[in-house]
């Protein structure tokens, strides 16, 4: 195994850890707002994830994944505090 | 002189640095995620660390794939995280703000009573209103 | 500003191009695609001189504030990184107002989106008459609040007027 192939392995290790402690604080979160941000970092830990895949498979369509990802995340976030926002009225 | 010099090893270098460098920065904010006391701090600390490792994350990857096509996605991406993520920020935390999400103690508010005087009360003379209607 | 804009977009298209379409005599990879576009932005520039006497002078300053900006990224994140990982907190949570200079929708978006963007910062609010901008900020040295207001004024503030006005 090269130095290269172990540095991706190791990086998508370390991300998957991170995905876990974000979990946990979506599950302990005192309040939704904090949901909400823990909701943020998924979704950046999950394009994260999908490049380090794309370049460890070397199959350049997997990008697009991410692209989409990132607008859809940006919505979610947006539209859960809007939702949070009108219900507090 | 150039036939020499191994250049697919050289990309593979330069983009391991980079992600290492993007995937200590997002591990550091996953743990400030966990670590801090207040909502507000954690929002200020996290969001920017993930934004900046994920920029080095797939600057990585576009200069180990080395095409013009992938840097057009690659700057793509980025440039969208970049603009996105402090206009989710913002409307997050003044959503906490008019929900009332209190501050940690030590925080010093002094110049921010005014404001929240107004916006709280303005939220009880809304309800008001509507139980009398 | 939308010169500027137009500019940077004309110069990664056309070296997008130049590297996809065109037959390229220099082997592609990122260091001669930003020279080839940094080449293109040059040129761009040179010949505004000629219709756009304003634009011409504000090019370097453009280049600083965009490297000032990156050098706060990068220093108040390593801040924030010191203070997650060694167990004490060193920080002082304080909510700012800081009175604003800068008047148009423009300018208080790009204004509220970079502060947010350095780490330890985050716009809450802007007051209903656009006087004063209320910041969440993390380290205050010796409870000094006016020496903040002084960093945000006449470290972003200033540099994005030369650039708008």
């Amino acid at each position: 195994m090269s130095i290269f192939s172990f540095t991706l392995i190791f990086a998508m290790a370390a991300l998957s850890l991170c995905l876990v402690m974000t979990g946990i604080r979506f599950a302990i979160g005192p309040t939704l707002p904090d949901r909400i941000t823990a909701f943020d970092l998924f979704v950046a830990n999950v394009i994260g994830i999908v490049a380090i895949y794309t370049e460890l498979t070397g199959n350049q369509d997997f990008i697009d994944v991410a692209i989409i990802l990132s607008l859809f995340g940006f919505l979610g976030s947006i539209s859960f505090a809007y939702y949070l926002m009108k219900s507090a009225r | 002189m150039f036939e020499d010099i191994n250049f697919l090893l050289i990309r593979e270098i330069i983009s391991s640095v980079f992600i290492i460098i993007g995937v200590m920065f997002m591990l550091i904010s996953t743990i400030g995620l966990l670590r801090f006391p207040d909502f507000y701090i954690r929002m200020s600390a996290i969001t920017k660390g993930a934004t900046l490792g994920l920029g080095f994350i797939l600057s990585g990857m576009g200069i180990y794939f080395n095409e013009p096509d992938m840097f057009l996605k690659v700057m793509l991406i980025i440039g969208f995280t970049f603009l996105t993520s402090p206009v989710a920020a913002h409307v997050i935390g003044r959503t906490a703000v008019r929900n009332k999400i209190p501050f940690w103690d030590h925080t010093n508010l002094d110049e921010f009573k005014d404001y929240l005087h107004k916006e709280h009360s303005a939220h009880r003379d809304h309800e008001r209103d509507n139980t009398q209607v | 500003m939308k010169t500027f804009i137009i500019h940077s977009l004309i110069a990664f298209i056309g070296s997008y191009l130049y590297f996809k379409y065109g037959e390229p005599l220099l082997p592609y990879n990122a260091v001669w695609a930003v020279f080839v576009s940094t080449f293109i932005m040059f040129v761009l520039w040179l010949t505004s001189a000629s219709y756009h006497r304003a634009y011409f002078h504000k090019l370097p300053k453009a280049i600083s504030f965009i490297v000032f900006f990156l050098k706060e990224l990068v220093i108040a994140n390593l801040r924030v990184a010191y203070d997650i990982l060694t167990p004490a907190y060193r920080m002082k949570p304080t909510v700012v107002a800081v009175p604003l200079s800068v008047t148009t929708d423009l300018e208080i978006t790009l204004l509220a989106n970079i502060i947010t963007l350095t780490p330890g910062s985050l716009m809450i609010d802007i007051s209903a008459d656009r006087k004063f901008l209320y910041m969440h900020t993390l380290y205050v040295k010796d409870d000094d609040v006016e020496q903040v207001k002084y960093n945000v004024k006449h470290g972003f503030e200033r540099r994005l007027m030369q650039l708008t006005r």
